[in-house]
């Protein structure tokens, strides 16, 4: 039976390296995919999740277990992503090639879906990542936390030291202003 | 104006069930929450579609050596395992350095370190005058005996080549248009044969270089792992030299008090 992450934290903070690279195997994906959508680099979402880890790894005698553990990774991957944000002095970036390749489109096709469905799904997934790059940054935040890594409301009022309803209107905001977005661009469910 | 903050958390499904059976009452009088619910479950299933590129992580935290402070100790402190391997290692690339035939030159080119037997090599013993054109062309044309050929023995070969041809000319008193393409047609072996000797050399420095950079990296991650060991000996050394010491003070101490007694 696998350990649990408290489990894996008890055993790194007594040393074992092991245990310590299991949590990152188990976390590196949600972390990249976190740092990957709120700066919109590949290049740079590898170096915030690495960097991440490490970060992680030197203040683990100090972690204390307040919070879970995949909530404060996600709470130092935002703190590098802000860091990445105002050091480039930009706004996220929407990382989408401009046309669609549909050999390209073909290898992430699922068995049941056809072409035309293919190429819809890219469309949305694009006017996504864009109109997500230019939600302010709080919004975009919850929105990830909620969406993509199901974090319950408290908890993500807890890392973002804030109340509640705070969240939930920050969220609000956000998803209004995509429905805004997309129906402008014509384009996802709600436009079917 | 309607609670957006209750419907937001009937979105996610966060409402407590009395809470949940209220607002459910309130949707079926208010088409503007109704339709609003709609449009933002159809975000959500939007949102799915923006999924992240799936990179190779080969990312895992490895302990770094412990580099400890270097501390001067006497000569007797060398005479340990470390400095046995040290002297080893320095064995060892001496060895596959004559092996190798391991060449390093300086010139106004810079560093040139060159691998290999050479019988164009200055100092190697091989007679560049009494030797023939063809076993000098048999010879660079064999890159596994010699990888490394002296551009002034190549010069000297083109030049022999010229001189034979010429003679050849002179002879007949014609030139005629196959000795001509004769001519360029070993110009351009001579060329390919000298780009080919430049490439394998090129090769061979690069990863000469490579291995050295590999050995002395080998032999310093060794050095310091056996230095530290040599510390904490030392350490321990002391530790029980220092009792030892303290035994024998004692010792003298009760010797000289029970001789004064008597």
């Amino acid at each position: 039976m696998a350990s649990t992450d408290e489990e894996l934290v008890a055993r790194s903070q007594g040393g074992d390296l092991d245990s310590f690279n299991q949590l990152v195997v188990r976390w590196e994906r949600p972390i990249y995919a976190l740092a990957y959508r709120t700066i919109g680099r590949e290049e740079d979402a590898r170096d915030v999740c690495q960097e991440t880890f490490l970060r992680a790894f030197r203040a683990l005698k100090g972690f204390k277990g307040q919070a879970k553990f995949s909530s404060w990774l996600y709470r130092i991957t935002l703190n590098l992503c802000r860091d990445w944000i105002r050091r480039e002095r930009r706004q996220p970036i929407a990382q989408a090639p401009e046309g669609v390749d549909l050999v390209e489109l073909a290898s992430e096709q699922t068995p049941t879906e056809t072409i035309e469905d293919l190429v819809a799904r890219k469309e949305i997934s694009q006017a996504v990542a864009r109109i997500m790059a230019e939600l302010p940054e709080e919004q975009r935040t919850a929105i990830l936390l909620k969406e993509y890594h199901g974090l319950t409301f408290q908890e993500i009022a807890d890392m973002l030291d804030c109340p509640l309803s705070t969240v939930k209107t920050r969220l609000y905001q956000g998803l209004h202003v995509l429905r805004r977005q997309l129906g402008r661009e014509g384009v996802g469910r709600n436009h079917v | 104006m309607c609670d957006k903050e209750r419907l937001v958390s009937y979105l996610y499904d966060d409402l407590g069930d009395a809470e949940r059976v209220m607002f459910e009452t309130h949707l079926r009088e208010c088409a503007e929450c109704r339709d609003e619910l709609s449009a933002l479950r159809g975000v959500r299933a939007d949102l799915i579609s923006w999924s992240p590129p799936q990179p190779d992580f080969g990312f895992r935290v490895v302990r770094e050596p412990k580099v400890l402070p270097f501390q001067p100790r006497s000569w007797r402190a060398w005479l340990t395992p470390a400095a046995g391997l040290a002297a080893a290692a320095v064995l060892v690339l001496a060895a596959a350095a004559a092996i190798a035939h391991v060449e390093i030159r300086r010139g106004p080119g810079g560093v040139t370190v060159r691998t290999g037997w050479s019988a164009f090599a200055p100092g190697s013993g091989g007679s560049e005058g009494g030797m023939t054109p063809q076993s000098q062309v048999r010879q660079a044309s064999a890159p596994a005996v010699s990888n490394a050929i002296d551009p002034a023995a190549l010069a000297a070969l083109e030049r022999r080549i010229n001189v034979l041809e010429a003679s050849a000319h002179d002879a007949s008193g014609v030139r005629n248009a196959s000795m001509l393409s004769a001519r360029s047609s070993d110009a351009e072996i001579l060329r390919r044969v000298r780009e080919l000797l430049a490439q394998s050399e090129t090769k061979q420095q690069g990863q000469l270089a490579l291995r050295v950079a590999q050995v002395l990296r080998d032999v310093e991650a060794q050095r310091v792992a056996d230095l530290s060991r040599i510390q904490q000996g030392m350490r321990g050394i002391e530790a029980s030299v220092s009792a030892e010491a303290q035994g024998h003070r004692e010792l003298t101490n009760y010797i000289l008090a029970s001789s004064k007694q008597k």
